[in-house]
């Protein structure tokens, strides 16, 4: 009977029709509940117990105690604001960079599949070879980029060794290797958008900066939306790269919170614990992509 | 069509056979790995057994063990141990007990030196690990500068004291900022007398228990009371802190243990604390630019023990093979075999073996460093603990806290996690 | 005011792709000038050029003498009414008909009463709150045409402008853009594949075929005397039939012959087809000019057996086959009827026949 939609009895056609949609996209729907919906709830729910690496189960019932200890902690704010930092300065400056990139390469012709492929190279390189590649290349004594900047007479510069450079060449590692992301999505935007106002502008006696600020940016509102939403919760993601190139060092400059989380859960062995900090960090998520909704549609 | 499906049959039934005679061992990429596999198809073709190795890097190692030890039946039949998971592995009963395989199989596990068998061997008297190599800490130098009778002299008229293989912590201080010079005269200096690697985390953590133990100190007493607050402690930071300011590379409060190396397989620099595998790096023209003039000897003071031990895990597939497997990798002939093409010995008569001694003359120096190691806190919260400490001693190292700040802090993180672990009251 | 010439106007895309190849027009001041072609004839491209949209490859583009060719498109004073409307998607009616205002800096006050005044005229004022995508097709139309009528300009460029809307609305915005232009006297150049559109709304026609010129007149005077084949064929529906005839008679200048019939020739189209003695010839006829009554003062009569009768209400069309296998239309009266198969006499007005070289195409007429 149920495999059944044209006996639907007295069903209306609509009814049906839509029945028969909620039966072909029930495994699909079913399969994603499980996927997405199990290892969120066993974060939640481990939250709540004393679920360590020594006693993997679900025993002890602790209730808010990991959330007690974990804003007990006392380097997990600093941590935060490190997080927050490297999001801001690697988001907005990958947003700017992408978006010139994307600008350029829409308005070309010739050699688009160069680029592209020049553009994709560091995005296909896998996070821990590049962070240890850009340790090699920054070494402060025998790496190229201090050499090169050398034969300019510029002083070699200490760039994991300072507290404040180190964090900034975390943030431009990080751009080097994923700005080709905000690129290509905001390129893909900027291909899709109609070209006819561009055209009504340029009759309108609009300057190309003017087209930019007045026609580009508002059509592609959606598209910076996806971009920086998806590029923000990578990059609240981060791990790889600090944790080959830092370690969260020097001092805690770098000790941003998926690596502090990493820390509670693989060297301090507390499941539960870290599980705590995910549940924070996925509210604080939540959050941030609503308040980021809520803003772009109000520009709307 | 029957045919086939008698082949087919066949084949897997074949297959299986061949199957249950496989076994996968998880281990890192370092030299001592890679001698095993060197010598890996004498134990294949001899007991029939299918060695998979699957080698990665350390920093991958432990978010990948747990997992398969966690659960009942895991894919690896065999594991290497480092000696900071030895706590935490027993602890959560993930390893084997060995003694009644050695005892059935007459395995001589005295062999050891006793204090590998004590990190990576025994704990609490039972047998979880034979020790699989050693990575303790040692003094790496440049002998050549030390034999240089102008180096010397000048030595010897700044200090009053001969220039000599340093035995004393002053002494080599002295050394350390004897060497650390400017010589293209830009004001700058450009080589050191020594090399820190001060990445927060191990790297950080693992050197400066050298120097902890230079100055007498020690990470806790017999009754497992920390001692990180101790005036030994903080002395220990303040030459650490001076070498970072002073006569280490700038940037070198972020090194591990591989950027220091090539500082100072460059010629950059005068010695080195660190691990003693990685002389032979030191050694061969291929990796260095100081092959033939660099010296080995004990940290002044004592140097860091470390090791690795062979353990089957109790999720291990394949418990006899596995077995097999160690037996034949430390019954003394391999051992020595590893050891002549540069393996880091546990086994005590190898470090002193005719062979061994002719093919690497610098072996019984081993021996005797790591007859003068101390213990890293061993107990089921090292790892974080490493962590922890390396956070503290790095900020002080970078002078973003006041020295005695950092041990206090130091000091009461290792209380809480051995606290935590019951090894001491609150 | 503006007239807009062109003179030896190309464009060549890439090295070799021509798709405007040397054309000179003139549009008079104040003139509804129609640019009709198939599409890749190269109209649209003109007009863009004209906008400066398009750069020019060469030849020149002047506008009341002057060359623009490298002025900007904004400073032309020309305004486009784009063929997708082209609207600004996320601004509303008002703030797609205010921008080009802002941009020009007009005061306030200005920009209000002519949005109000333009709002009005096309009957759009209660939509200016509204988004693009709020709108219907024919109400988007109308904010496209008030964006260009709003600023003033000297001349409107119109790109298909009807071509997305239903036949109805069509119909309907085409008098009401014959009666805009009336009202403003401005010149417009209208581009357009549709062959009503071009009769009903231009003053002139200018024919383009693969990035030629190839006729330029009054609507009438095109559809009377087309220049060759192509705008024959291409202007009227149905068109004009073509046919195979050859010249013969006596004379071999008598009669056209559409086997078995021979059409006698009237005196102007001998002198027309001198030199063409018994020679192959494209007889055109258009299906107006053909009756079932012998209505024309001079006419003759042919035979065809009927494929098929169309009827459209206020008229019909019947094809028939000539013995011979060509295929001719002809427009009858709304009441005719016949059974496929049958044969009907059909008169030809001997005064309205065509004639083009069966090589060229071209018309042939009297020196």
């Amino acid at each position: 009977m149920l495999l059944s939609p044209a006996t639907g009895g007295n069903l209306t056609l609509t009814q049906r029709d839509r029945r028969f949609g909620y039966l072909l996209t029930a495994p699909g729907l079913a399969v994603l509940l499980v996927v997405i919906t199990f290892p969120l709830f066993f974060t939640v729910f481990t939250s709540f117990y004393d679920y360590t690496l020594l006693t993997p189960n679900h025993d002890t019932f602790i209730g808010g105690e990991n959330y007690q200890e974990a804003a007990d902690e006392e380097y997990l704010p600093g941590s935060l604001w490190v997080t927050v930092k490297f999001v801001l300065a690697s988001v907005v400056i990958e947003f700017i960079i992408g978006f010139i990139v994307a600008l350029s390469l829409n308005a070309t012709d010739r050699f688009k599949t160069v680029y592209y492929l020049i553009l994709l190279a560091p995005l296909l390189i896998n996070p821990v070879v590049v962070g240890l590649l850009w340790r090699m290349l920054l070494h402060s004594e025998l790496g190229i980029v201090n050499y090169a900047i050398g034969l300019v007479g510029i002083r070699p510069v200490s760039w994991l060794g300072d507290p404040t450079i180190a964090f900034w060449t975390v943030v431009l590692t990080d751009i080097w290797h994923q700005v080709s992301f905000m690129a290509i999505l905001l390129l893909a935007g900027l291909a899709a958008l109609p070209r006819e106002p561009y055209e009504a502008a340029r009759m309108d006696g609009a300057s190309p900066l003017r087209c930019f600020f007045y026609i580009t940016l508002p059509l592609m509102r959606p598209v910076i939306f996806v971009a920086l939403l998806l590029r923000m919760i990578f990059a609240i993601k981060t791990f790889d790269i600090v944790f080959i190139m830092t370690k969260g060092g020097p001092g805690t400059a770098t000790d941003i919170i998926s690596y502090f989380i990493y820390r509670a859960a693989f060297f301090g062995l507390d499941i539960g614990r870290a599980s705590a900090m995910a549940v924070g960090l996925l509210i604080i998520i939540i959050v941030l992509t609503a308040l980021l909704y809520r803003y772009m549609r109000s520009l709307n | 069509m029957r045919l086939f499906i008698a082949v087919a049959a066949a084949t897997m039934l074949f297959a299986s056979v061949a199957k249950a005679e496989t076994i996968r061992i998880l281990m890192e990429t370092v030299p001592d790995t890679r001698y095993i596999q060197e010598l890996l198809p004498e134990f294949e073709e001899a007991s029939g057994i299918d060695v998979e190795i699957e080698a990665i890097s350390y920093i991958d190692m432990h978010s990948k063990l747990v997992p398969q030890l966690i659960s009942p039946q895991g894919s690896y039949d065999l594991i290497v141990v480092d000696f900071y998971w030895v706590g935490e592995f027993t602890k959560a009963g993930w390893l084997m007990p060995l003694d009644d395989l050695a005892a059935r199989d007459g395995v001589n596990v005295d062999v050891y030196v006793p204090k590998l068998m004590d990190l990576v061997g025994r704990v609490d008297g039972v047998l979880y690990m034979l020790p699989f190599y050693n990575y303790s800490m040692a003094l790496i130098y440049r002998q050549d500068l030390i034999d240089d009778p102008a180096e010397q002299a000048a030595f010897k008229e700044k200090y009053g004291i001969d220039l000599r293989v340093p035995e004393t912590w002053d002494e080599y201080w002295k050394q350390v900022e004897f060497f650390t010079r400017d010589n293209d005269g830009d004001g700058e200096r450009d080589f050191y007398g020594t090399v820190i690697q001060g990445q927060r985390g191990d790297c950080i953590s693992m050197q400066w228990a050298n120097y902890l133990y230079s100055q007498g100190g020690r990470y806790h007493d017999e009754n497992w009371e920390p001692l990180l607050d101790s005036p030994e402690a903080i002395r220990a930071m303040e030459y650490y802190r001076d070498a970072v300011v002073n006569y280490s590379p700038a940037g070198s409060e972020a090194y591990c243990f591989d950027e220091a190396f090539n500082v100072m397989a460059q010629g950059r620099a005068y010695s080195f604390v660190t691990f003693n595998i990685l002389y032979a790096g030191f050694e061969d023209p291929e990796s260095s630019t100081v092959a033939g003039k660099v010296g080995i000897t004990p940290n002044p003071g004592g140097g860091l023990n470390g090791g690795w031990g062979w353990a089957i895990p109790n999720s291990s597939p394949n418990v006899e093979a596995a077995w097999t497997f160690i037996k034949w990798a430390e019954n003394p002939e391999t051992a020595k075999r590893r050891a002549l093409l540069g393996g880091a010995p546990t086994q005590a008569p190898i470090f002193t073996d005719p062979d061994v001694m002719a093919a690497r003359p610098y072996y019984p120096v081993l021996g005797e460093i790591l007859a003068g190691t101390q213990d890293f806190p061993v107990f089921t919260y090292t790892t974080e603990f490493v962590e922890e400490v390396g956070r503290e001693l790095n900020l002080a190292a970078i002078g973003e806290k006041p020295i005695p700040e950092a041990m206090a802090d130091a000091q009461a993180e290792l209380r809480a996690l051995l606290i935590k672990d019951g090894k001491i009251a609150e | 005011m503006a007239e807009i010439g062109l003179r030896n106007l190309t464009k060549v895309y890439g090295q070799d792709v021509t798709a405007v190849d040397s054309i000179d027009l003139d549009v008079r001041d104040g003139e509804f000038m129609v640019l009709l072609g198939p599409s890749g004839c190269g109209k649209s491209t003109t007009l863009r050029m004209i906008a400066g949209l398009e750069a020019v490859t060469s030849g020149e583009i002047m506008i009341d003498g002057d060359v623009v060719n490298d002025v900007d498109p904004a400073e032309r004073d020309l305004a486009v009414v784009f063929q997708n409307y082209a609207l600004y998607p996320h601004m509303s009616v008002a703030g797609n008909l205010s921008f080009g205002l802002k941009l020009r800096k007009l005061p306030r006050d200005e920009i209000d009463r002519r949005i109000a005044a333009t709002a009005d005229m096309l009957g759009i004022g209660d939509l200016l709150k509204r988004r693009p995508r709020q709108l219907s097709g024919g109400q988007q139309q109308r904010v496209a045409l008030g964006r260009a009528l709003v600023r003033d300009p000297a001349a409107f460029l119109f790109d298909e402008p009807l071509s997305n809307l239903d036949a109805k609305l069509r119909a309907a915005m085409r008098t009401e853009l014959i009666k805009l232009h009336r009202m403003l006297g401005k010149t417009i150049v209208h581009v357009t594949h549709d062959q009503v559109e071009a009769m009903t709304m231009g003053e002139r026609i200018c024919i383009m075929r693969d990035g030629r010129i190839v006729q330029v007149g009054p609507p009438l005077e095109v559809y009377r005397n087309p220049a060759d084949t192509f705008v024959a064929g291409f202007l009227a529906s149905p068109p004009m039939n073509l046919l195979d005839a050859r010249l013969g008679g006596e004379t071999g200048l008598d009669e056209v012959e559409l086997p078995p019939v021979g059409l006698p020739l009237l005196a102007r189209h001998k002198e027309a087809l001198q030199g063409r003695a018994g020679g192959a010839i494209t007889l055109g006829i258009r299906p107006e000019d053909l009756d079932v009554e012998p209505s024309a003062a001079q006419h003759a009569a042919m035979t065809v057996t009927v494929v098929a009768v169309e009827a459209l209400g206020p008229e019909v069309i019947l094809v028939g086959a000539l013995p011979g296998g060509q295929e001719v239309s002809a427009r009858l009266e709304s009441d005719f009827a016949a059974p496929a198969g049958s044969e009907v006499q059909l008169h030809v007005d001997l005064e309205r026949l065509h004639f083009f070289d069966t090589d060229t195409g071209r018309a042939v007429t009297a020196s």
